[in-house]
């Protein structure tokens, strides 16, 4: 059973309404923080922040933890490399959009450092 | 009262006239005809509103043109059914599977909110219960199917959730309170669970599987599994009609401590003793899941039981077309199927007797096949044949039985077990990255968010 690139959508079309608040406030989040970041100076080469990067990485690895039991499972179950794969995926894109929020924030509360 | 008196009745030399808007000729992939829309004024009647009729008023709404198409569907909201275990299982809430039937009616078509009570296949007629009928060109026969919990004596469905009786089969609610049978047994510390399997197809045919898995998962989160017994039973030999899988399954079942019976056909119960009765069928009767048994073969003289005590079961009924449907000229006379369900070519899904017949979803004669994932590949299937019967053409479309199984191993991990009757029951894996002989988190988290969508899809003709 095959679906077509028309299908994907249609499908996609019902799946992801349900969530589109918690997708929007996310992005919302993030372009708020780059762009008053940005007003105010911020530019990401120019700036290094290690608990930023710190918080990011736990935020990753606690989405190997938290995600499972967000879906109703458990890290035990996570088992084929399609599932470590998708598990990994997350946990990275998790790991990018906190610290994309939280480096421009630290900056914001900070002020500008040299690196 | 007849309904669209204003048409006259087509016979077949004009059925084949319809079809000359069309402008396609001769043999024509399924792809080519799924891009051409088709003018026709024939009458189409499409029986049920469920997952097989309402995909099938979506591609027909959308591929002809001109067309009259009625639907007889009596219910406003539509049940998604394959949430049904999982509300059980107390992971869905209930109000998830419901949506309104109104959400996914294609405009343009009749929809009759009434059931229909009789076909008169030579006639061309679908008697409605109001005492009107409907005059049809083509037929498609989308009923669903029949839960006879009367061939076991002292079930009802009205006894579900209470008195330690589950079964997910019978509609939302039954669902809900089989959730909350469970609860109560689980609440009572430990005892016996009887799960039982059906003498006929089922729809869903993992269902009983899956109650069995996701309570003994929630047995074990309870820290008691050794104070609960659980034990399997069923007609015939296999648990699943996948080799493979029986295999598995058979193999988990006896790791899990989940004591295998078979052969064993739930024949009776007494839901205030708590007590269940089983006629012993016997290995000689070699049957399968989806064995052959009719009516007029439960209940025999002579055949040995025995009654099990319980403190919850999960009964699942024996099964079959609905009875206007037994009762009409589309049923099957031989083979298998015959007396029980409908009698259809199982590959191009046309009637065997009623050429501007065909059958789709689970009232169809088919050794498989009772699932929504089977109507997904039934309809193109459908839509292209019945068209291009429409249109006096050879039937292009072919179904290789299709179907497919989330199946729920524990709660949070899953198999997608797709396949289909050829080729020995052969695995048909839709996603390469997702091996059907593996459980897996993915396949959980598919079963949990994205099958619903995609179903939903599905009603609208889109996938």
């Amino acid at each position: 059973m095959q679906f077509s690139l028309a299908g994907i959508l249609a499908v996609l079309s019902h799946a992801v309404p349900p969530f589109l608040p918690l997708i929007l406030a996310i992005l919302a989040l993030l372009v708020v923080a780059q762009l008053v970041g940005r007003l105010r100076g911020y530019r990401f080469t120019d700036y290094h922040c290690r608990p930023a990067a710190i918080i990011a990485l736990l935020a990753g690895v606690s989405t190997l933890w938290w995600l499972p039991r967000l879906t109703g499972s458990q890290l035990a179950f996570v088992a084929t490399a399609t599932d470590w794969a998708a598990l990994v995926a997350a946990a990275l894109g998790v790991a990018l959009l906190t610290w994309l929020v939280l480096h421009p924030l630290s900056y914001l509360v900070r002020g500008p450092r040299r690196p | 009262m007849t309904r669209h008196l204003e048409s006259p009745r087509l016979g077949r030399r004009q059925l084949l006239k319809l079809g000359i808007g069309a402008g396609a000729a001769g043999l024509v992939p399924l792809t080519g005809l799924a891009a051409n829309t088709v003018t026709t004024q024939a009458r189409i009647v499409i029986l049920g509103g469920g997952a097989a009729g309402m995909a099938m008023a979506n591609r027909l709404a959308m591929r002809l043109s001109g067309a009259r198409i009625t639907v007889v569907e009596p219910r406003e909201l539509h049940h998604y059914q394959p949430g049904w275990t999982l509300v059980a299982a107390g992971v869905w809430q209930p109000d998830r599977t419901l949506r309104a039937n109104a959400d996914f009616m294609p405009r343009g078509i009749d929809w009759i909110r009434q059931p229909a009570v009789g076909v008169d296949a030579e006639l061309r007629r679908v008697s409605l219960a109001d005492g009107s009928v409907a005059e049809y060109d083509f037929l498609v026969v989308a009923t669903g199917l029949q839960l006879n919990y009367h061939l076991i004596d002292g079930m009802s469905p009205e006894l579900i959730g209470r008195h330690g009786i589950g079964s997910v089969y019978t509609s939302l609610e039954a669902a809900t309170r089989t959730r909350d049978a469970i609860d109560t047994w689980l609440g009572q510390g430990g005892g016996q669970g009887l799960f039982t399997a059906a003498p006929t197809p089922v729809k869903c045919a993992g269902a009983p599987l899956k109650m069995a898995f996701t309570t003994l998962s929630r047995i074990k989160d309870t820290g008691r599994r050794d104070a609960f017994n659980l034990d399997y039973l069923t007609p015939g030999t296999a648990l699943f009609s996948q080799p493979w899988i029986n295999d598995f399954l058979k193999q988990r079942f006896d790791d899990e401590g989940i004591r295998r019976r078979h052969y064993y056909r739930l024949s009776a119960i007494d839901p205030g003793a708590k007590q269940a009765e089983f006629t012993f069928i016997g290995p000689a009767s070699e049957f399968t899941s989806h064995h052959e048994l009719r009516q007029e073969e439960f209940g025999r003289e002579g055949e040995m039981t025995e009654v099990m005590d319980y403190d919850f079961i999960h009964v699942v009924p024996p099964m079959s077309a609905p009875d206007f449907i037994r009762e009409s000229d589309l049923i099957a006379r031989l083979g298998p199927f015959r007396g029980e369900w409908l009698d259809t070519d199982i590959h191009t899904l046309q009637h065997n007797h009623y050429p501007e017949v065909f059958g789709i979803g689970d009232v169809i004669g088919a050794p498989i096949n009772k699932t929504a994932a089977s109507v997904k590949a039934q309809a193109p299937v459908v839509e292209a044949n019945l068209v291009a019967q429409l249109q006096g053409q050879a039937l292009p479309a072919r179904h290789n039985g299709y179907t497919s199984c989330p199946l729920i191993t524990d709660i949070g991990k899953a198999m997608l077990v797709e396949f289909g009757y050829d080729n020995d029951m052969a695995f048909l894996p839709s996603f390469s990255f997702i091996d059907p002989k593996e459980e897996s988190w993915a396949a959980w988290v598919l079963k949990d968010y994205l099958l619903q969508p995609a179903y939903y899809a599905m009603l609208e003709g889109r996938v």
